[in-house]
């Protein structure tokens, strides 16, 4: 695939754009050209970046249109795919390193579990991405050149489950006239319109083992083991195929491995591809996550005063303090996430133990003994703080992690309320916590509904201090207004504000 | 094809011992508990267990396959003890070894790609599920945040009625949604129900396609979540609006006036938690607490006059009702036994250990199945007789199984033929 001196130039090839119809592409012939080897890395190397810059999007919880608009200024420099007026030799030429890009990096990702999922998951949000960057003609095309077993839903049926169909697309055609130049004009959105959008929309059917997530979240009619996919549902379907196709593609990669012929010029590169993978760390604004190793803490925070911390905790965090106040008890995934907190916020070994065993053991007549605590989860905890097992210095989870943890279950408070709870469970709660305001109070309950916890997360930290940022502001006070993307950060936002304004929070 | 041999082994002895009543439920309880003993267990193994129709119901054809021999089966013993990975070459090879063990109940679990009891000899990757059935568990005690009348593993008529409603709702959505006609329910034993399905399309599905399904069903996504309301997206999905159609006509009968939850102080309490908005949820507390033993119906009605009265705004007080009767009645899934395939679950025609009733199968389309009349107690059918099972109650129950498996072998062998075909004819 790589030779070390280019022949080429680019002009030894036939340039010919019906190698690639499309400007999108399933990707399933691997290249079988020569490319020299800085193109093989500088190609790879800005496919990476564009992906990585999708993995943060989406792990900051960006929504699909805001990922869009962040990532297309660097897709357009270092990945570009021009609509098709222009001249074809350098359509060629991007589509040509789009196709080489995503191969080079199939190799250096195929490794492991781990780099696969992510791998695909970037991927499959680039392609449909793409795919809607298409005219609607060029989306047709597209769709039309995949093979899948649909057929489009017949009038006799489609008049038969008209009542169906409407009930599965009424939200997704209201958001979709939403959009239009008409909708700016009257800000209203009438029966009738939906209606005839209904009328002009094509439906198709196909097994529903094709679409699990419009299975799952109930977005299409199910009727005898069929679904029926709206067109502007079309993408789901597709996507949902390029991942699993990507997935299945990895694998064998993976397998062919060994009896791939590779230049011994290339594992070092591929090598250093797969580690430029890695995830952000949140580092301690504070500093004193770092040292609640061992002993050596200094925030003076003990196993009596936690409790006295609760205001400065984020929602996720309240609630687990309130869980294990109410049960004298938290599963594993609660535990896990409150007792890094907590050892991030600078509660030391000593006085955690001290903690949860009280915690544990609070709960009166029949409670659980102090002997089964410490046969049970003092080995748990120890283990939190590097002085069992490993010795690994555990860090406290960020939103990332809560966030990709399974959702919590019955008499489990783990996870991020904003994700977790019911829009009306999370407005009560909110207005416990005294965000009374209506309009504000619906801003980040919207947030939370659109899927942007952390900004919801953000924003109620603002709410609820909103005097004492003002009184920040107006001192002069330095004041850190990024998302917040970990758990401990909106605690040390919350000490920060105390240490440089006078007035309590509200 | 069922073992039903009379002999003169000797049968149980502790058969005819008086059984305590339990009559914490109401007089038309019937339930007998019934701790069986080890003797009945033999017993019932050797005479009863209808072993050829449960091979052919998980082999799909008279000769053994793999759908069969690679299968895993678990039995758990009197001492508690879970021994995973048995599998069989053959019915006999499986009535011997039960017959011989006797566990207290077996499990019957995936297809794998080698037989699981070779599961030592080969590497740990090579023991990934293939195939199984679809599975559904529904349980009673998922229903403790809103029976009243009974808690834990007690049952009684009026709490059952939110297993027939669950069965209707979800029997209607296996068949009209997906298509699915191999499917049949088997009452566990002493609080819920199990559905198989072994439509072929079913059996082969990855684990994120089976929880596609369960989380279609799962409107209440109640394992995952206790606390408070649902969102429930408007206008509702087809199967919501059916489902919907058949709990309202259930409401009031069966929450407020039979179950009457609302006469108790913590769950009133939960009630208001429940209503978005906090001042009304907080008058509500209020005014209840005045008159805290006031009846359900009493209090829902309190809800409509205070939204009136305080003139409340912020959410739709019908729609705020259609979710509350999702809420207390809709089908309580476990979701994680249909997901995982390396899952397993107790075998129809098992004893319950606690109850000694049979894991009987039933077709809820043709009538309503009633724990307390339709499924035989071992105490009831050694009575009825000791060793010939079609002289007992179970006669019933063991014929319709027999029926639904030979039609569900029956249409296999076509289907077969026909995929085969169809492979074939890619090939070429």
């Amino acid at each position: 695939m790589v030779e070390g001196i280019s022949k080429s130039d680019g002009k030894g090839f036939s340039d010919d754009l019906a190698k690639y119809p499309h400007r999108l592409s399933f990707y399933r012939l691997p290249p079988t050209e020569e490319i020299t080897l800085e193109e093989f890395e500088t190609w790879a190397i800005d496919r990476l970046q564009v992906l990585l810059e999708i993995e943060s999007c989406l792990s900051r919880g960006k929504s699909f249109r805001e990922t869009g608009a962040i990532v297309n200024t660097m897709l357009n420099k270092l990945l570009p795919l021009n609509t098709p007026n222009k001249e074809s030799s350098s359509l060629f030429q991007e589509r040509k390193k789009d196709h080489y890009s995503h191969f080079i990096l199939r190799l250096a990702f195929c490794r492991s579990e781990e780099l696969r999922k992510r791998f695909v998951r970037a991927e499959t949000m680039l392609f449909k991405m793409r795919y809607q960057m298409l005219s609607v003609q060029e989306q047709r095309d597209f769709v039309k050149s995949i093979d899948l077993p649909w057929q489009e839903v017949s009038e006799k049926e489609r008049t038969e489950f008209k009542d169906e169909l409407l009930r599965c697309s009424y939200n997704a055609i209201r958001s979709a006239l939403m959009q239009t130049v008409e909708y700016q004009r009257t800000q209203r959105v009438t029966e009738e319109q939906i209606n005839n959008y209904l009328i002009s929309t094509k439906f198709y059917k196909l097994p529903f083992e094709y679409v699990p997530e419009l299975v799952s979240t109930r977005q299409s009619f199910i009727h005898m083991g069929y679904a029926y996919v709206g067109e502007f549902q079309r993408l789901s379907l597709i996507a949902n195929e390029f991942g699993d196709f990507l997935m299945g593609q990895l694998k064998a990669t993976m397998r062919a491995l060994p009896t791939l012929d590779e230049d011994d010029r290339l594992v070092p590169v591929l090598n250093n591809l797969s580690k430029g993978y890695v995830s952000l760390d949140y580092k301690l604004n504070g500093g004193y996550g770092e040292d609640a190793n061992g002993s050596g803490d200094n925030s003076g925070i003990t196993a009596e005063s936690v409790g006295m911390y609760i205001k400065d905790m984020p929602l996720c965090m309240q609630n687990l303090m309130d869980g294990l106040k109410k049960d004298h008890h938290l599963r594993y995934s609660g535990r896990q996430q409150l007792s890094l907190f907590l050892k991030g916020i600078g509660l030391n070994a000593e006085e955690a133990l001290k903690f949860w065993q009280e915690q544990f053991t609070a709960g009166g007549v029949g409670s659980m003994t102090v002997e089964r605590f410490n046969k049970e989860y003092r080995y748990n905890f120890r283990h939190n703080y590097g002085l069992e097992g490993g010795h690994i210095h555990y860090k406290p989870w960020d939103c990332r992690t809560i966030l990709s943890k399974p959702a919590p279950g019955r008499n489990e408070y783990h996870g991020c309320p904003f994700r977790d709870w019911h829009r009306d469970e999370l407005s009560f709660n909110l207005q416990k916590l005294g965000l009374a305001d209506d309009t504000r109070l619906n801003e980040v309950l919207d947030l939370s509904e659109k899927g942007e916890y952390q900004t919801a997360c953000t924003r109620v930290f603002e709410l609820l201090n909103k005097d004492r940022i003002d009184d920040c502001l107006k001192k002069g006070v330095k004041i850190d207004e990024s998302s917040i993307v970990h758990p401990n950060q909106y605690f040390d936002r919350s000490k920060y504000l105390d240490a440089h304004c006078d007035k309590q929070s509200s | 094809m069922v073992e039903s041999d009379s002999g003169s082994s000797s049968a149980s002895e502790n058969v005819n011992k008086k059984v305590k009543q339990e009559v914490k439920c109401g007089a038309q309880t019937t339930a007998k508990p019934y701790k069986p003993s080890s003797a009945d267990f033999s017993n019932y193994y050797e005479y009863f267990m209808p072993y050829k129709s449960i091979f052919l119901w998980l082999n799909h054809s008279q000769v053994p396959q793999d759908d069969f021999t690679k299968r895993e089966f678990a039995f758990e013993y009197k001492s508690g003890a879970y021994q995973r990975y048995n599998s069989f070459e053959n019915a006999k090879e499986f009535r011997d070894t039960v017959v011989k063990a006797k566990p207290v109940r077996f499990e019957v679990g995936a297809v794998y790609p080698v037989a699981p009891k070779l599961h030592k000899t080969v590497s740990k990757s090579m023991m990934k599920p293939q195939m199984k059935e679809f599975v559904l568990d529904i349980d009673l005690t998922d229903y403790d945040d809103i029976r009243t009348c009974c808690s834990g593993t007690k049952i009684c008529p009026k709490c059952w009625k939110f297993i027939t409603l669950a069965i209707k709702i979800v029997d209607s959505a296996l068949r009209e949604d997906f298509g699915f006609k191999k499917l049949i329910w088997v009452f566990s034993g002493r609080r819920g129900v199990h559905c198989w399905i072994s439509d072929y399309r079913v059996r082969v599905l990855d684990e994120s396609r089976r929880r596609a399904i369960v989380e279609y069903l799962d409107v209440l996504n109640v394992k995952s979540k206790n606390k408070a309301g649902i969102s429930l997206r408007k206008p509702y999905h087809p199967h919501l609006e059916r489902s919907f159609n058949i709990l309202r006509d259930n409401f009031v009968d069966v929450v407020i006036r039979e179950q009457d939850p609302w006469r108790f102080e913590d769950r009133y309490k939960e009630l208001a938690r429940n209503i978005p908005d906090y001042r009304l949820s907080s008058a509500l507390l209020k005014h209840w607490k005045e008159d805290p033993s006031s009846s359900s119906a009493t209090k829902w009605r309190d809800v409509d006059r205070l939204y009136d009265e305080m003139k409340v705004k912020s959410f739709n007080l019908q729609d705020w009702k259609r979710e509350m009767i999702f809420k207390t009645m809709y089908p309580r899934l476990d979701v994680e036994v249909s997901r995982q395939m390396i899952h397993l679950l107790k075998s129809p025609f098992c004893i319950h250990p606690g109850t000694g009733n049979v894991c009987v199968p039933f077709d809820p389309t043709e009538k309503e199945f009633n724990p307390f009349t339709d499924a035989p107690n071992l105490s009831q059918i050694f009575n009825e007789d000791e060793t010939d099972w079609a002289k007992t109650s179970l006669k019933g129950p063991i014929d319709f199984f027999n029926r639904y498996v030979n039609q569900l072998v029956k249409d296999e062998t076509k289907e077969k033929r026909a995929r085969e075909a169809e492979k074939t004819e890619l090939e070429f």
